[in-house]
């Protein structure tokens, strides 16, 4: 089995020196062609640079400026609580980012935004509709999780200096992924995406917390791993308005980047919940519970089962991907865009029930 | 049965190139890069060296039929992405080898089989596995038959950031369960046919060593399964050499000769030297 001695031709630090090749075929081929460097520096020259993307953002040319700007407009859907729904659709330089919904919350005192929507300059018109409706200072941007379209637009409210608020994992969360949204949001929604940056929660929530806005408080909860493993939902508990994030979808398919057994057994919690309204990540303005959940719930569930069924009928991940879910898909919005990748998760979770 | 880890060697990530596309990471909107051009870097032709380096330059047949490649379309996750290789059954002798090659993960050799005297004749054979993919790339199946041709086929996958990406959603879970194992057989409808179908499924993180642990912002040590030997009854139907693009919770589904008791027996090796061993029940009897 296996052999301390290095002489034997299994020693993984052998293969390592002989640039992990096996003996007829070099796992790495590029290393014949390029100077090897070690293990060590490699990582260290890379610890270096993991640090870049953290401080990276999207410079601000003049010339490239778009002329449009997004329209950001919100309704208030009882005292105090105003929302802007976002579009149906992916990031595209049509919408320049705007498709989540996102919402701010008036006390006597003070201002809560949550959610940022996708870009700075959709952020800097969420800003322009709350200074159009109140004057009062900004003192909390929270950010429901992790998801581009949920955080993007926190650049345009640190001229506030508010206090950045997300669930306890959310930093380490947006961390890892800082340069792949950067990229892939850069690409999708072109130059209307300049000026937009990572801004990393410097409250992170790890259990019910109450947020105080004067007159009127926000409660704070973290949720495990559904949506994503850093879901937070808030309370206005001067209108007893629940603001769910992508905990809940509705017309636009849910997408899956957490836990689809985690969700489920959510959804089963929340139908017990009482609230005066919910507010979805990415649908109309305010819902009820519990028929908000039904038509979301329907979904995952199909999902969960169509997957189960072909699992235990021994069809592969490839293969499920074409089929799972698609009685649903009728039902939803940017249902190609998402349903297979939603399988593709489910799949690799439930195959290991 | 899991065997104890004895020791932690180091592996070397030697030759690792564009260090900046390594950080990119497991983001949901990565997806959506699969529909846009591919950057320049993927014009960069490395097949080349690729040739010279893993097949010794020798004679390569491509598109001639031998070799079928299954890919996806549209990538929905980069760091799963399912590829099936085909040799159909109008190909009759045995295969000796077959090599996959995703021309620019930092190892570009997916995996190397060498397929023994189990492996089959008289119907379709069949690999299928998942892999991380770390930038717009070629991948290549190319199998050895066994008058010593080789034969390949190609095919480019617009797909990005696999090899960086934590493709557990929840990290804190990645290592809950390491060892599980099952091993199957799929009885095919009439259990004379000459060619059956197993799969291995690992729970396993299999590290690429270019994951960040999320917890610390330290790269996570590259821990994955190198080696694998599948045999029927005691027969060997292939031996697995594997680099780090393999995902996580390894997954191999493959065609084997049918035999007596039909009894798969199958024992992986990570770089970390821990075995991992397990059989299917005995079957068509
Ligand atoms: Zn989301």
């Amino acid at each position: 089995m296996r052999e301390d001695s290095c002489g034997k031709i299994q020693c993984p630090s052998c293969l390592a020196r002989a640039n992990l090749a096996v003996p007829d075929a070099p796992l790495d081929a590029h290393a014949q062609q390029q100077r090897p460097i070690t293990r060590q520096s490699f990582l260290r020259g890379l610890g270096a640079l993991a640090f870049l993307p953290l401080l990276r953002s999207v410079p601000a040319f003049a010339k490239d400026e778009p002329e449009a700007k997004p329209d950001m407009a919100v309704q208030e859907i009882a005292p105090g609580v105003f929302v802007h729904q976002g579009q149906y659709a992916m990031q595209s330089p049509e919408n320049m980012g705007d498709m989540a919904n996102c919402a701010f919350v008036v006390g006597d005192e003070a201002v809560a935004v949550i959610d940022t929507s996708c870009s700075a300059i959709c952020g800097e018109a969420l800003r322009k509709s709350i200074a159009d409706v109140t004057s009062k200072p900004i003192r909390y941007v929270i950010n429901t999780h992790m998801h581009p379209d949920h955080v993007f637009g926190n650049v345009a409210f640190k001229q506030d200096a508010p206090t950045f608020v997300g669930h306890h994992n959310l930093k380490n969360a947006l961390q890892v992924r800082t340069d792949a949204y950067l990229t892939a949001n850069e690409r999708m929604i072109g130059p209307a995406f300049q000026g937009s940056e990572v801004i990393l929660p410097d409250l992170g929530v790890e259990k019910k917390t109450e947020l105080d806005l004067g007159g009127r408080a926000l409660i704070l909860e973290p949720q495990a791993t559904a949506h994503t493993n850093n879901d937070l939902i808030v309370t206005d508990t001067g209108t007893d308005t629940l603001f769910l994030g992508d905990l809940l979808f509705s017309v636009h398919i849910p997408t899956l980047d957490g836990s689809i057994t985690g969700w489920l057994a959510l959804l089963d919690d929340f139908e017990k919940r009482k609230a005066a309204r919910v507010v979805p990540g990415h649908g109309p303005h305010a819902m009820q519970l519990p028929g908000a959940l039904k038509p979301e719930q329907l979904y995952l569930q199909t999902v969960a089962d169509d997957v189960r069924k072909l699992i235990k009928d021994n069809l592969p991940l490839g293969e499920a991907t074409k089929i799972a879910g698609y009685r649903q898909e009728h039902a939803w919005k940017l249902f190609d865009d998402y349903n297979a990748r939603n399988v593709s998760a489910a799949y690799a979770e439930l195959e290991w029930e | 049965m899991l065997h104890a880890k004895t020791s932690s060697p180091s592996v070397s990530l030697a030759g690792l190139k564009r260090g900046a596309s390594a950080l990119l990471c497991g983001a949901f909107a990565l997806a959506a890069i699969a529909a846009l051009p591919a950057p320049a870097k993927a014009d960069i032709d490395d097949w080349p060296g690729l040739k010279r380096t893993v097949f010794d330059n020798r004679d390569v047949i491509e598109e001639d039929g031998v070799v079928i490649l299954d890919t996806p379309q549209v990538v929905q996750d980069a760091a799963l992405v399912p590829i099936t290789v085909r040799v159909p059954p109008e190909v009759k002798e045995p295969i000796k080898s077959l090599t996959i090659v995703i021309d620019k993960n930092p190892m570009p050799v997916l995996a190397k089989l060498t397929f023994g005297p189990a492996a089959g004749t008289g119907g379709e054979r069949r690999f299928t596995t998942r892999a991380r993919i770390d930038t717009f790339s070629h991948i290549r199946a190319v199998v050895e038959t066994e008058d010593g041709k080789l034969h390949m086929t190609t095919k480019f996958i617009a797909a990005a950031g696999g090899c960086a990406a934590m493709n557990a959603k929840d990290p804190t879970t990645l290592t809950d369960g390491l060892g599980k194992m099952i091993v199957k057989t799929f009885e095919p409808a009439l259990p004379s046919t000459p060619i059956w179908e197993g799969m291995v499924m690992l729970k396993h993180p299999n590290f690429s060593g270019l994951q960040i642990n999320p917890n610390t912002g330290d790269f996570i040590a590259a821990r994955f399964i190198y080696n694998a030997d599948v045999k029927r009854d005691g027969e060997l139907v292939f031996n697995m050499r594997a680099g780090s693009a393999i995902s996580t919770n390894p997954n191999f589904r493959f065609t084997f000769g049918r035999g007596e008791e039909n009894v798969l027996t199958v024992k992986m090796t990570d770089t970390d030297e821990t075995v991992f061993e397990a059989h299917s029940e005995p079957s068509g009897t």
